[in-house]
């Protein structure tokens, strides 16, 4: 793993509706490494994830990515990264191939439908789906085609939102060989999730969030007792009662 | 640029492969296209009939036979004037200002509708012109067409997606506008196939051209307002309601309140109310008929002295001709003050109608439209004064030949027997001193010039939604 680092809050705070979403966290994300933020509902995860891509406006602190400011230019910024949102939005009246030729030109990525259709085969998405339009998709199906989407940008770095929500347990596992291989070829990936056991599974490092602060921060070697009582903490607002953490 | 043009593609695409933006775009152009023909239509055959009428008319003064000349001053004369080419797009005015006019000596009637104009619309149809169309019910089609621009892409979430690849929101607003401008430009055919046959019935390119431009300017401040509103909320049905909110008041609500407005703020006399004032200044002018003794001794001595007679049947002109002549010459010029005067009320009625096109575009490109068309109140004055000038050039030639030809005995004495009367009429060749009469539009660069200030709001109107956009763009968020 590259010391380089790629994504770098620094005493972060993001009001939103006048709400302090997040408040001042600090944390960063070497090249090659794998981030996990967990947390529940309202955590603050996702609102992190919307900083790092300049899409809400900081209330205090600083927010980094290649060492450049976000804020600062906002252009490079989202060049380098590639950002998978919770609720995949992709077109309805497009098909798989058109959905990703139009997000290609936009990001001025140039459209080779050799390369497509490798993305789309690393994904597993089944051949006589791609052709047809998304209004019959699944959400997993969904998911596949914005993964593809992703790789197809190579860009360093990867923000990730819930990115396994709505995927059967098979294609999770196939998401998380495909991050692991994507990690390890150099790219930066920042996910968030709710998912312990997946969090364990493919992060080198997982954040905890609880209320827009960061309470605990642990390596993968931590595995058992990140499903302990500071896991129990982060979720206990929401899940008291929650089976994975118990 | 490039992603403006990658976006307004992808527009393209999604209205194309939405069936209800097929039907509405259909639906407009059916209607589009029939308003379109059956205005052609109407106009060429009014053209035609007002044409015949013309013609018609100059035929049967011509034709007369010898008469007494003051008789045919009053036998009169009729004008009509046809549509202008591109009334077959904007009639404007000419709806309500009539094409018909009778002239006849010591009198300026008013305007009146030819029978065909009067009866050919016994439903009350006719409002529905093209140029109405266009100001109308084409933004109404790019608001149901360009609402969900923005507020889509945000409904469905792929905002976010959009503006990660590194597309700002201004690169995502301009291409949303180009590509409702490129419908707009689509809109425009029906226009320019009009507005390319009135240059072949003799309109000026240029007129022809600046009205698609002027109608092109009002259809982009539509798409800039519809796409300035999508972005400014964040679901589909505030948008719709905000933009038919928009609509009512700046197409329906203002341009009745502005019409109000102009009409209370700059009240004109009444027709009646003007000629009874006429008439009483009037009073102590001659129409020829009536002349005083105090006009007919002056003018006797200076006769008198001129030809070194002293006796009105010695002279070799007749006085009863030069007289009638210098009355109509009094009267016209008291007339002539009069209708000044109320024209001047009426552009000043209009220039404050006008004026509220900084409120609402509509009424500035109805006016703008009017004016490059040559079917504003301008034009209607430019008519009756055409009229009044070949009304008062042949009554006074008409006096001319009265004075000439007519001996003074032979006139007073015209209603003493049979005879006595034949030897007042003079030869029916005298006739032909009629000019011909066809309404002469002014020229597009006066057109244009006139249509400057409502053109000038058209552009004020699009650089403060440039400037609201461009704020927007910046600003837009998921």
């Amino acid at each position: 793993m590259s010391n380089a680092v790629k994504l770098r809050a620094d005493q972060l705070e993001i009001v939103r509706s006048g709400k302090k979403v997040l408040g001042g966290i600090s944390f960063d994300v070497a090249s090659g490494e794998v981030y996990a933020l967990l947390g529940g509902n309202g955590a603050g995860k996702s609102t992190t994830l919307l900083g790092f891509l300049g899409l809400l406006p900081l209330s205090g602190g600083s927010i980094f990515v290649n060492d450049i400011e976000v804020g600062s230019d906002l252009k490079k910024v989202r060049e380098a990264i590639a950002y998978l949102p919770e609720s995949v939005s992709l077109y309805e009246h497009l098909d798989a191939y058109e959905n990703l030729r139009y997000f290609l030109q936009l990001a001025g990525t140039p459209y080779d439908r050799s390369k497509v259709e490798a993305a789309l085969d690393r994904v597993s998405l089944d051949l006589e789906s791609r052709g047809r339009k998304l209004t019959g998709y699944s959400k997993g199906m969904r998911q596949k085609v914005a993964i593809s989407l992703a790789i197809l940008r190579d860009t360093e770095i990867l923000l990730l939102d819930e990115p396994t929500s709505g995927l059967d347990p098979a294609a999770i596992d196939e998401f998380h060989d495909l991050v692991r291989d994507l990690a390890s070829s150099g790219k930066t990936v920042l996910m968030v999730t709710h998912d312990v056991y997946g969090a364990c599974q493919v992060a080198d490092r997982i954040g905890l969030m609880q209320d827009g602060k960061l309470v605990g921060e642990f390596t993968a070697a931590d595995g058992e007792r990140i499903q302990t009582e500071t896991v129990h903490r982060a979720f206990s607002d929401r899940h008291p009662k929650n089976p994975q953490v118990a | 640029m490039k992603t403006a043009l990658t976006i307004a593609a992808e527009e393209w695409r999604y209205w194309i492969r939405s069936k209800l933006a097929l039907a509405v775009i259909a639906l407009f152009a059916v209607m589009l296209v029939s308003v379109s023909w059956v205005t052609v239509l109407r106009m060429q055959a009014a053209s035609a009939e007002l044409d015949h009428h013309q013609a018609e008319a100059e035929e049967t003064f011509v034709a007369q036979p010898d008469r007494n000349p003051h008789r045919m001053v009053h036998y009169g004369h009729y004008v009509f004037r046809s549509p202008v080419p591109l009334a077959s797009f904007d009639p404007g005015l000419d709806s309500v200002t009539g094409q018909a006019m009778f002239l006849e000596g010591h009198r300026q009637n008013s305007a009146t509708f030819s029978a065909s104009a009067a009866s050919g619309d016994p439903g009350g149809l006719s409002w529905l012109t093209p140029a109405l169309t266009y100001q109308v019910f084409a933004p109404l089609l790019l608001i149901l067409l360009g609402h969900s621009a923005v507020v889509r892409e945000r409904e469905a979430r792929v905002l976010p997606s959009l503006l990660a690849q590194g597309v700002s929101g201004r690169s995502l607003m301009a291409g949303k506008i180009l590509a409702l401008l490129v419908f707009i430009l689509l809109l425009l055919v029906p226009l320019g196939v009009i507005a390319l046959l009135a240059v072949t019935t003799g309109e000026s390119l240029m007129a022809a051209a600046a009205l698609v431009g002027v109608y092109f300017l009002y259809l982009s401040v539509w798409g800039g307002i519809t796409v300035l509103l999508s972005s400014a909320f964040s679901k589909r049905s505030s948008v719709i309601a905000a933009l038919a909110a928009f609509w009512l008041m700046v197409t329906l609500v203002l341009p009745s309140i502005a019409v109000n407005v102009a009409s209370v703020t700059a009240p004109l006399a009444g027709k009646i109310e003007m000629e009874l004032a006429m008439l009483t200044e009037q009073k102590d002018l001659s129409d020829g008929h009536s002349v005083s003794n105090s006009q007919v001794e002056q003018l006797s001595a200076e006769l008198f002295q001129q030809y070194g007679v002293n006796r009105l049947e010695d002279l070799e002109i007749n006085i009863r001709g030069l007289l009638a002549q210098k009355a109509e010459e009094k009267l016209t010029l008291a007339m002539n003050a009069y209708a000044d005067k109320r024209m001047a009320s009426e552009l000043r009625q209009t220039e404050l109608l006008t004026a509220q096109g900084w409120l609402t575009p509509m009424i500035a490109v109805a006016a703008a439209s009017r004016a490059i068309s040559g079917t504003d109140m301008q034009h209607y004055h430019r008519f009756l004064r055409q009229a009044e000038e070949l009304r008062y050039d042949f009554v006074q030639d008409i006096n001319q030949v009265h004075a000439e030809q007519l001996s003074y005995v032979d006139d007073i004495n015209r209603n003493r027997d049979e005879e006595s009367y034949n030897r007042s009429r003079v030869d029916a060749a005298n006739w032909q001193l009629l000019d011909e009469f066809r309404f002469d539009t002014a020229s597009a660069s006066s057109r244009l010039a006139s249509a400057g200030t409502p053109i000038g709001m058209l552009l004020f109107w699009l650089a403060v939604l440039f400037a609201l956009l461009t704020w927007t763009g910046g600003r837009l968020k998921p």
